[in-house]
């Protein structure tokens, strides 16, 4: 699975947390964009097989530029569901730290723990789910 | 001719003052309390306002008192302001994270059905003891249900080892209808760009609409506006009597891609309401030669509805509608731009209120209108403003008088009225 999916629905404070201790590696970031909008979601009919718009959905994104210690240019982008920009800029930020090879290892682990965190959540959801399983007999 | 106001700023300053005196103050806290607090009231408004923002629907919610109309107002108008970032991928239903799936149509389907998050089952009575219990009894009760879900979760934990919960597969009702031969295979659609498909945001709703822009329609359509006319429908004033073939309830994953690098990855979910309709309909029979042999046949059919949010009464609405509108011979309330036309929550509040407002020159002109044709009868002597002479009521309200500026308004008592 994409990092960017796993950070889109982590915590936002810890994203946030370990993007500003990421941030210091990088000589300098250029915020190219960080702003809502909307995007339109397509969803097909299953009685014709059209495809159609659901409807939108707002969201956060950001992108940026940054210059690591070495000189090298890496760009970054990272969007969520609502408006929290600081969300989206610290998303971008690890983005780029990954594109770039900085703390790859550190945030490659956040990742897998908020992935575990995520399924887990899933895990138990589905579990509830189960348990309202009908079986219908014919009399 | 316009008619002047004064003092009108001041006034409607003042009105939203005891508006906001009497409906009381809101903070974030509120906000988030309804968030959390009236999910599905939250998602009746992101539906019908075509914009997936949970914060910003309980926002205008608390804004607007509570007035469904208002805040769906307020999302669009919020929505307005904008800009289209991306398309999603296009989702399917069979690729949701499913939490209620249910057919009325059959009761063996592949994957089979569970019930989900729901108090359809449950009775209607009103928990008045929540109202009346004292602290310590609250107390006891949440050790006692927290005690009740400890024992559910186990319950439904040994369930989910049992079944293989991971793995949940949900397909859908239709594709398996179609495996079986019971629908018409799905004619080949080749998935447009998003940016292509029709859309009612940026294009005028012409008749017959394409399908992708009836179903956009519907999508955000005012649910009381759907219910009522499916109602109607389903009452009589339709000529079939579907079931349902499928109501699913989950979370679809809005995936966009990578600008820098194409990959597609997920910006979170959203709750998602699909729902079937199904009905046996008769169609001409066609013989060897592919010609119609004079005999007809029946056959199934399928209407279809899906809205952002849980929303089950307007999809299972609206897919009956679906399936109404493509009658050849539809109720004229149940014809495409009948349904479309009036079902839009911000067309048809907003006309509606507009007459809230001053329509005095109007009016104005109308009276001028009633009043010439009256002393034109008077003058002839055929009758009055409300007669032909005949039948001309005594003491009628708005009896035309000799004076000159006579108001409509009767002078009489409430009795005489």
């Amino acid at each position: 699975m994409h990092p960017l999916s796993i950070l889109s629905r982590a915590s936002a404070h810890e994203v946030i947390s370990l993007a500003d201790d990421i941030l210091a590696q990088f000589e300098e970031i250029q915020v190219l964009q960080n702003r809502t909008g909307i995007v339109m979601l397509p969803y097909r009919d299953s009685a014709r097989g059209v495809t159609f718009h659901l409807g939108e959905v707002l969201m956060a994104e950001a992108h940026i530029r940054s210059r690591l210690p070495s000189g090298r240019e890496v760009e970054g982008y990272g969007a969520c569901l609502g408006r929290d920009l600081q969300h989206a800029l610290a998303m971008a930020v690890l983005d780029a730290a990954l594109r770039g090879g900085v703390e790859a290892e550190r945030i490659e682990a956040f990742v897998a723990s908020q992935a575990a965190a995520l399924a887990a959540h899933d895990s138990a959801l589905l579990t509830k789910v189960e348990a309202t399983r009908v079986t219908m007999e014919t009399f | 001719m316009y008619v002047a106001a004064r003092g009108g700023e001041s006034a409607i300053r003042n009105a939203e003052r005891l508006y906001r005196d009497l409906v009381g103050a809101f903070d974030a806290e509120t906000v988030h309390t309804i968030e959390r607090a009236m999910p599905y009231l939250v998602d009746r408004v992101m539906g019908e306002g075509s914009l997936y923002a949970p914060e910003l629907a309980a926002l205008a919610l608390a804004q607007s008192g509570g007035d469904l109309y208002e805040a769906v107002l307020m999302l669009r108008a919020f929505r307005s302001t904008q800009p289209r970032l991306a398309y999603a991928r296009p989702v399917d239903a069979s690729s949701m994270l499913v939490v209620r799936r249910i057919s009325a149509a059959f009761k063996d389907i592949p994957g089979g059905q569970v019930l989900g998050p729901t108090l359809d089952y449950s009775h209607r009575l009103l928990q008045l003891e929540v109202l009346d219990r004292d602290a310590k009894a609250q107390d006891e009760e949440e050790r006692s249900q927290a005690g009740e879900q400890e024992e559910d979760g186990e319950e439904a934990g040994m369930a989910g080892e049992r079944s293989g919960v991971s793995n949940c597969n949900y397909p859908l009702v239709a594709d398996w209808q179609r495996d079986a031969g019971l629908l018409p295979l799905l004619a080949v659609h080749p998935c447009p760009d998003a940016s292509e498909i029709p859309d009612v945001t940026r294009e005028p709703l012409l008749f017959p609409a394409p399908r992708a822009m009836r179903l956009q329609s519907l999508s955000r359509a005012d649910t009381g506006g759907v219910l009522a006319l499916g109602y109607a429908n389903m009452r009589g004033y339709g000529a079939v009597h579907p079931t349902v073939n499928e109501v699913r309830l989950g979370y679809a994953e809005i995936e966009i891609a990578h600008p820098i690098t194409n990959e597609l990855f997920s910006i979170g979910r959203i709750r998602v309401t699909h729902a079937e309709v199904v009905t046996a309909l008769k169609s001409a029979s066609v013989g060897n030669g592919a010609q119609p042999d004079g005999d007809t046949k029946l056959h199934l059919e399928l209407g279809f509805c899906a809205t952002v949010g849980w929303n089950e009464v307007k999809t299972i609405a609206g897919a009956m509608l679906d399936l109404a509108m493509d009658l050849p011979d539809p109720h004229p309330s149940h014809t495409e731009e009948y349904v479309l036309y009036h079902t839009d929550p911000v067309e048809s509040s907003g006309f509606c209120i507009h007459y809230k407002l001053p329509h005095y020159v109007t009016f104005g002109s109308e009276l001028d209108v009633v009043r010439s044709v009256g002393e034109a009868k008077r003058v002839a002597g055929l009758g009055d403003y409300y007669g032909d002479g005949d039948h001309l009521v005594s003491g009628m309200p708005g009896t035309y008088s000799e004076r000159p500026g006579a108001p409509l308004v009767p002078e009489g008592t409430a009795e005489q009225v």
